[in-house]
């Protein structure tokens, strides 16, 4: 055969598998629409104590229907729906929130280090996150959350956390045995820098995009935990979070008399979740990262 | 003279993508006569392929195509519009490139025949497997009964090719197109390959277009030859009239960049220099000239229609080799050491040409 | 191959180790691990009183608050769990009797936990595998439809729908389709029930559903994508080529090869539904592996919890490494390397 072959482009091969659409490299409006709710969702939460909500019963009948004084209606106590789930914001926010960074912090830091030294340190570290992921994701959180004597704010959210290390870990780390094969990681070596110096300046600023898309994925989970804690009578004792008020609102008379206990808190629930996976998504597109670990 | 089987006229295709409009094929037109064989030769990216899977309906449905493909008074793009049953696999089918790919891995071969007789011709399961059986002895494959039942992955690369081409005839078509046939497989059985497609042909009166981009292969078989390039035919005339006076330089330097059996097997092959053209918003110039020896600066102002002879050799050159005009725009080149694009254009160091 | 089994089963060893260490610690490492043991409500014999009263040094009425019924309970667990041990030698012979088939004594129930075990475990296992039934009957016409018209209209309006569905919490789900189903149309029970097979399926349908609508989503993305990929094949080419119509070609040439990532994703699936019917299992008082599991935690029974994270831990890596393997046996790149 000729040169010909040698000359061949790749037109052709363009041609014949011509993709039906390609990808946008831009966030998008609906990206904005998810990070827009996220704030509002996030500043009520955060302005609560200074907002006139409040958990306590009798501010309307019990069972009211939802109405201009009760958006949300009343529960069977004759708390405000509306109040219950803007401070349940509160707790589920800040559980999820606490959470991602708790498993950032730790996951983020094992993965980095067992991606950069290699070897024994990243075989026990990869061990450790493999143990992790050998429990169901419940039942890691049961036995966890079943270790402490009491169940707070507090537990709940490093039982949460401990969950999120090991798929943030190895993110993490996924991404750190990428950059530290790249030019200025190895550069920065070759002039004699010291491997936390490395690592702080060079390694993390490019693991951090990954992990930020993971991250608002990772929320959304654990405010989904959170919930499937609530509904096994392990959440926040006596306090209020979506969860905790959907559980309320399900048992069989209340989903009966009055379904709008359940179902609006699920409506914001729902909400918030889809835009952090929605944006979690996008970002994750953006910054074109493979691997999802959730 | 009766209308010809198949009939392609003014046929353009093309590719929205996100960089802009893909020009795939422009303006091709060819016929062929019941019995005859085509071959449609290029580079990859000339079209020849896009122009058959148009024949086949197998392009994206975002390919935006123009201009008619009548088969045997039949409008082909009609029949895919209408989404007809029993037309491709039995009037027209194809055999691709890579005997590896084109049999589904997880399908014994039997069967991969046998369901197109089936589903075709309404067969029984057990008349369809007879068949294909007995197909898969006249493509010459030995044992036929063992092969049935065995899935391609345990069958060489010549005899997948052989399966291929036994489960493209089981319909009994009319027109057969096979895309470099034998591109992916042993250089050893390529030309059995070609031979047995040539046979069959003639045993059954099937129309074969015969797309490659090796000239070599195209000669001795094909009645009829059509050079792409850059999703236009350059040059189409009798394979006997392209390989003794072809008059586009395209051509001609195609041939050159073959090996000859006539010519002493030292001498040096000419490679074409540069590379096909993007087919995204090309320049209203002969697409071939910035790798033209003969490329004046005419040849960058205009798209060169088409010449020649109607029919029976046509050509789209502003300075066609092997006439007075073409050797002078050679001359010239070779005399100035490049040519209207810049390129260097020297003699050509084996015996031909200049 | 054969190393790679080799090397999964010893990784697959160190796990289940590292699994029952965790699950022991997580209830022995307390400095009075006696605590983790007794029923909310009875007292710890923190003044040691229960041993005077035994050596006969107290009699048990001088002491109030603190009675014989309560000491003989508290030896009664002491003995049973070698509370007297230090927690190695205590992990050792848990970890023994376990191995053994020994899973132990419930110490609220008095019931062998193995027995417990055989009573809630079948019912979760029909519960999951309604589930995956569910789940993978949705998701294959579902996929394949996305699929052969991928970035159209329907492919579009899927793609959101199953966006949508994967950002539903399951116990969401299960209260809106509870609602929907179980009080207004009352189509279905809203607990589980079980008088006989057709009563017990009746009941197990929405749990099922509500597991197996978010799964299918799952399983729908992975398969569209990959039959995108297998669409862009020369047999399918091929196939069109010989005229076989568009229905032939989705089921019979493409499905087939386009279902490797969806098996093992299935797998890994069954496995982590054994431990992932907690909350479901609770909402429809569905009397399975979960709930025990949920129950026996907030009724203070150590061994079972123990053996029941245990069990499901190890069905879940157990399950895991025969996905593996047969990932491997399903993908013929997989097996020659």
């Amino acid at each position: 055969m000729s040169d010909m072959d040698a000359e061949t482009t790749i037109v052709g091969a363009d041609v014949d598998e011509m993709p039906d659409d390609a990808v946008e490299k831009e966030l998008g409006i609906g990206f904005w629409v998810c990070i827009g709710w996220l704030a509002t969702i996030g500043l009520v939460a955060l302005l609560a104590p200074w907002l006139p909500v409040t958990s306590d019963g009798a501010q309307g009948g019990p069972r009211e229907a939802p109405s201009m004084s009760h958006w949300f209606g009343t529960d069977a106590n004759g708390r405000s729906v509306f109040d219950l789930t803007i401070l349940g914001a509160r707790t589920s926010l800040a559980v999820g929130l606490f959470a991602i960074i708790f498993g950032m912090v730790v996951g983020g830091s094992l993965g980095i280090v067992a991606g950069y030294f290699k070897g024994k340190v990243d075989a026990v570290i990869g061990f450790i996150f493999f143990s992790l992921l050998s429990f169901p994701q419940l039942v890691l959180a049961l036995l966890i959350v079943n270790a402490f004597d009491q169940v707070s704010l507090f537990t709940v959210a490093i039982t949460l956390g401990i969950l999120a290390v090991a798929p943030v870990g190895r993110l993490a780390r996924a991404a750190t045995l990428v950059f530290a094969e790249r030019e200025f990681v190895l550069a920065a070596k070759v002039i004699g820098a010291k491997h936390f110096r490395i690592i702080i300046r060079e390694l993390l600023p490019n693991v951090l995009i990954p992990m930020a898309a993971l991250g608002l994925l990772g929320m959304g989970v654990a405010i989904v935990a959170e919930g499937g804690l609530a509904f096994l009578g392990l959440s926040v004792d006596g306090g209020e979070s979506w969860g905790i008020t959907i559980n309320d609102g399900r048992q069989s008379r209340d989903l009966q008399e009055n379904p709008w206990v359940a179902m609006f808190p699920i409506g914001v629930m729902f909400l918030t979740i889809l835009s952090l996976n929605f944006a979690g998504d996008r970002v994750r597109e953006y910054f074109d990262v493979r691997e999802t670990a959730f | 003279m009766a209308d010809p089987q198949l009939s392609v006229r003014d046929l353009t295709v093309r590719f929205p993508t996100t960089r802009g409009t893909v020009q795939a094929v422009n303006g091709v037109s060819f016929e062929l006569e019941q019995g005859q064989m085509l071959g449609i030769v290029g580079e990859s990216g000339s079209g020849k392929s896009v122009t058959a899977k148009t024949l086949m309906n197998l392009l994206p449905r975002t390919a935006e195509i123009e201009g008619s493909v009548m088969f045997d008074g039949q409008d082909v793009r009609q029949a895919a519009a209408d989404g007809r049953d029993h037309f491709w696999g039995v009037e027209m089918t194809m055999v691709f490139q890579d005997p590896m790919t084109s049999l589904n891995p997880v399908k014994k071969c039997g069967e991969q025949i046998a369901e197109t007789i089936r589903y075709h011709l309404g067969q029984s399961k057990s008349e369809a497997l007879a068949m294909a059986e007995d197909l898969l002895g006249q493509v010459g494959i030995p044992e036929p009964g063992k092969r049935v039942s065995q899935y391609p992955h345990e069958l060489s690369g010549g005899l997948r090719q052989r399966v291929v081409i036994a489960m493209a005839l089981a319909c009994q078509p009319k027109l057969l197109i096979a895309d470099e046939p034998t591109t992916a497989v042993d250089v050893t059985v390529q030309r059995h390959i070609l031979n047995l497609l040539d046979s069959l042909r003639e045993e059954r009166g099937m129309s074969m277009i015969l797309i490659t981009h090796d000239l070599g292969v195209a000669r001795g078989r094909c009645d009829d030859v059509a050079v792409m390039y850059a999703g236009r035919i350059v040059e189409r005339s009798a394979t006997e009239t392209l390989f003794g006076d072809s008059r586009h330089p395209y051509t001609d330097a195609l041939l050159r960049s073959i090996p000859r059996i006539d010519q002493p097997s030292h001498t040096r092959l000419d490679p074409i220099p540069g590379r096909p053209p993007e087919l995204i918003n090309p320049p209203v110039q002969c697409a071939y000239a910035p790798r033209c020896r003969y490329a004046q600066p005419d040849c960058l102002k205009s798209i060169p229609e088409a010449q020649g002879v109607e029919g029976m050799h046509e050509f789209a050159c502003h300075h066609p080799a092997n006439t007075d005009q073409g050797r002078e725009a050679l001359a010239a080149n070779v005399a100035a050491g490049r040519n209207a694009s810049g390129m260097p254009v020297a003699g050509y160091a084996g015996t031909g040409g200049f | 191959m054969r190393q790679l089994i080799l090397q999964r089963l010893a990784l697959l060893i160190l796990v289940m180790f590292a699994v029952t260490i965790a699950t022991f610690a997580s209830i022995n490492l307390s400095d009075t691990p006696l605590k983790n043991f007794i029923a909310a409500g009875a007292e710890l014999d923190t003044n040691g009183h229960c041993d005077a009263i035994r050596a006969g040094e107290m009699d048990d009425t001088q002491q109030l608050g603190q009675n014989v019924g309560d000491c003989e309970y508290i030896d009664r667990i002491k003995a049973e769990n070698n509370l007297d041990d230090d927690i190695f030698t205590r992990y050792g012979s848990w970890l023994g009797d376990i191995a053994s088939g020994d899973l132990g004594t419930s110490t609220t129930s008095r019931l062998e936990v193995s027995s417990i075990l055989k009573d809630r475990l079948p019912i979760t296992i029909r519960l999951v595998v309604m589930t995956q039934i569910i789940a993978i009957g949705v998701a294959v016409p579902w996929g394949l439809a996305a699929a052969y018209r991928a970035n159209r209209g329907f492919d579009r309006v899927s793609t959101f729908a199953s966006f949508g569905l994967l950002s539903i919490p399951n116990f969401a789900l299960a209260v809106i389709l509870l609602y929907i189903f179980g009080i207004r149309l009352q189509w279905f029970p809203t607990r589980y029930s079980n008088n006989g097979w057709y009563d017990e399926l009746k009941s197990l349908f929405i749990p099922a559903i509500t597991l197996g609508v978010g799964l299918s989503a799952t399983y729908q993305r992975l398969l569209r994508t990959d039959l995108i990929t297998t669409l862009q094949d020369d047999f399918v080419h091929m196939a069109r080529a010989k005229g076989m119509p568009d229905r032939h070609i989705m089921y019979r040439h493409a499905l087939r090869p386009s279902m490797f990532s969806l098996v093992t994703v299935f797998g890994v699936n069954t496995g982590a539904l054994l431990g992932g019917t907690l909350v479901i299992e609770t909402i429809f008082s569905i009397p399975g592996v979960g709930r025990e599991l949920v129950e026996a935690v907030i009724r203070t029974d150590p061994p079972v919890v123990m053996a029941f994270v245990a069990v499901i831990a190890a069905g879940f890596v157990i399950i895991n490494f025969l996905v593996d393997l047969l990932y491997g046996w399903l993908d013929p790149r997989v097996r020659s390397s």
